[in-house]
């Protein structure tokens, strides 16, 4: 199976897991996918079995409403078994709309949930590395929406002071924050905030890849433009999918939809 | 204070301590002997809590000074969930308790903090009130893998008590109720006291409760004594299942407009000896 063919086979499995789970925040998840596979495939130096070492890459999901492509990667990657992933949301389920750290030895580096919180503990991280002269790199995806949060740039402040260049920050840029406020501008705010900057589709795997890998000497910001709810119809027309699960009757239109994209 | 930190971060490679552009002066040695580890981080509660606990799920213990209010209600929703979501430890030292900082109004004003905090499962909430007990409490609780909230006063008793975590000291015993006295107010019961038939239990941190030191003094009237709002101890007091009158002497829940000196408030708010000596005799006669 080629990437894009596992793509659709993942977003195909979060729509069925949504609606066994009966929650969802698919528009999110199917933004953020393919960053999440990139940093799985070859985009970090991290495997299941290095996790707990301190050399190891890190990861930090900010934006805890993309948990369930996370989980579905991980599962992909054999991180988690398949068929715990069907108990999505249940009773004392450690997968759910938002990850819990203390459910996951190591998997999951931080509980998500509130936004504005992971990137700046991600900025922690990096700098315990620094502090500690570990050579593992600390990536952290955020959202558009997440940066207009103030410790988002309090952090960056700090990252910029200290020349964190072992953290990259990702934005999944699909253009929330542009209906809300005006003038962000965020290449030109992150920039002014001492990161380096890198646009690229948020959708092409290799493009991120290419990004995630590259060392820019300060802290870096991939801006990886998105669309909400992309790769099925649907979900990138209908707002409402922001935060509701497909019904019985509504699964084979989606699952087409996917297929045809 | 300034010695037992410095101490931990001089021993320890795996200790780091942010200055919420506080005590600059006092740890100028630190901030100038371990420069990665000993930050000025500047005024950003919130972000500097994020931070630390970034330090903290690294393995670094971190240690973080900054102004009451500030580090705990500023920075409250870090505190929750950077931490006690996480379940992961730090410290979080403070300065200007209750309104120490009397001539700067309400905004430096924190009697709420240790009501506050105790809303935080797992937060230890601890207040020494000489460098002296600081030094045991940081001690025993800086690596313990838990947040502990150190509430520092600038009026440290003169009285200096030798405790250990967790535990309520007897300072006194006596027939006729309990008294029952946390941080800085110490000084002022033992003189308050020192002519009333009176037991005086004097406890250096709200959570842990020592409810045991309580619970063999229950058929005797209580004073609570404690800088923080009233209240604070209501739940530790139902939890006990108090049979017998209790009569509260502390802060009163309402904005503090007054300025003046800590001393002012303390008349101002009945908090000096001779109020609280009046207090006691006065609930203690109730039939």
């Amino acid at each position: 199976m080629n990437e894009i063919d596992t793509m659709k086979s993942l977003r195909k499995e979060m729509i069925a897991i949504s609606n066994l789970g009966q929650d969802g925040n698919l528009q999110s998840c199917f933004s953020s996918l393919e960053i999440l596979w990139a940093l799985y495939h070859d985009g970090m130096n991290y495997t299941y079995e290095n996790r707990m070492e301190k050399e190891h890459d890190r990861f930090v999901l900010s934006k805890g409403q993309s948990n369930l492509a996370l989980m579905v990667v991980l599962a992909k990657c054999g991180y988690i078994r398949h068929d715990e992933l069907k108990c999505f949301c249940k009773l004392n389920s450690r997968i759910s709309m938002q990850a819990d750290r203390t459910k996951f030895d190591g998997l999951i580096e931080c509980s998500a949930g509130s936004l504005g919180h992971g990137f700046p503990i991600a900025v922690g991280m990096a700098f315990a590395a620094k502090m500690c002269d570990f050579p593992g790199h600390v990536y952290t995806l955020v959202g558009d929406g997440e940066m207009n949060e103030g410790t988002m740039w309090e952090a960056m402040l700090f990252a910029a002071s200290e020349n964190l260049d072992n953290i990259t920050m990702i934005v999944d840029d699909n253009n929330s924050v542009n209906k809300m406020l005006g003038g962000m501008n965020l290449p030109e705010k992150l920039s002014a905030f001492g990161f380096a900057v890198e646009n690229v589709n948020g959708h092409n795997i290799a493009e991120l890849r290419s990004a995630l890998q590259r060392k820019n000497g300060k802290p870096t910001a991939i801006l990886a433009k998105t669309v909400r709810g992309y790769g099925c119809k649907t979900l990138m027309e209908d707002p409402s999918w922001f935060h509701r699960y497909p019904s019985e009757d509504e699964l084979p239109r989606l699952y087409k939809e996917v297929d045809e994209f | 204070m300034q010695k037992a930190v410095s101490e931990m971060i001089a021993k320890d490679p795996l200790t780091s301590l942010f200055l919420v552009d506080i005590g600059v002066w006092a740890f100028r040695d630190l901030l100038v002997g371990y420069p990665r580890r000993v930050k000025n981080i500047g005024i950003f509660e919130p972000g500097t809590i994020s931070i630390a606990a970034g330090l903290s799920l690294s393995g670094i213990t971190p240690i973080v000074y900054g102004i009451s209010p500030f580090i705990v209600q500023r920075a409250l929703e870090q505190l929750k969930l950077d931490f006690v979501y996480q379940k992961t430890g730090g410290n979080f030292i403070t300065t200007g308790a209750s309104y120490d900082f009397s001539t700067l109004g309400y905004s430096h004003y924190c009697p709420e903090d240790v009501m506050t905090l105790k809303t935080l499962p797992g937060f230890e909430v601890l207040t020494p009130a000489t460098p002296g007990q600081f030094t045991c409490l940081f001690k025993a609780c800086a690596k313990n893998g838990v947040p502990s909230y150190f509430r520092m006063t600038d009026y440290c008793n003169k009285n200096e008590v030798h405790i250990d975590f967790g535990k309520a000291k007897l300072m006194k015993q006596g027939k006729m109720g309990t008294v029952a006295v946390w941080a800085e107010m110490l000084d002022a019961v033992i003189g308050a006291c020192s002519n009333l038939d009176v037991s005086i239990l004097y406890f250096t941190s709200a959570v842990p409760f020592d409810y045991e030191a309580l619970r063999s003094y229950m058929d005797k009237k209580l004073v609570l004594c404690h800088p923080f709002y009233e209240g604070t101890f209501s739940d530790d007091i139902q939890k006990l299942g108090w049979n017998s009158d209790i009569c509260e002497i502390a802060v009163p829940k309402k904005v503090l407009r007054t300025y003046g000196t800590k001393g002012d408030k303390d008349i101002e708010l009945s908090l000096t000896p001779e109020a609280i000596k009046n207090r006691i005799q006065n609930f203690l006669i109730q039939p």
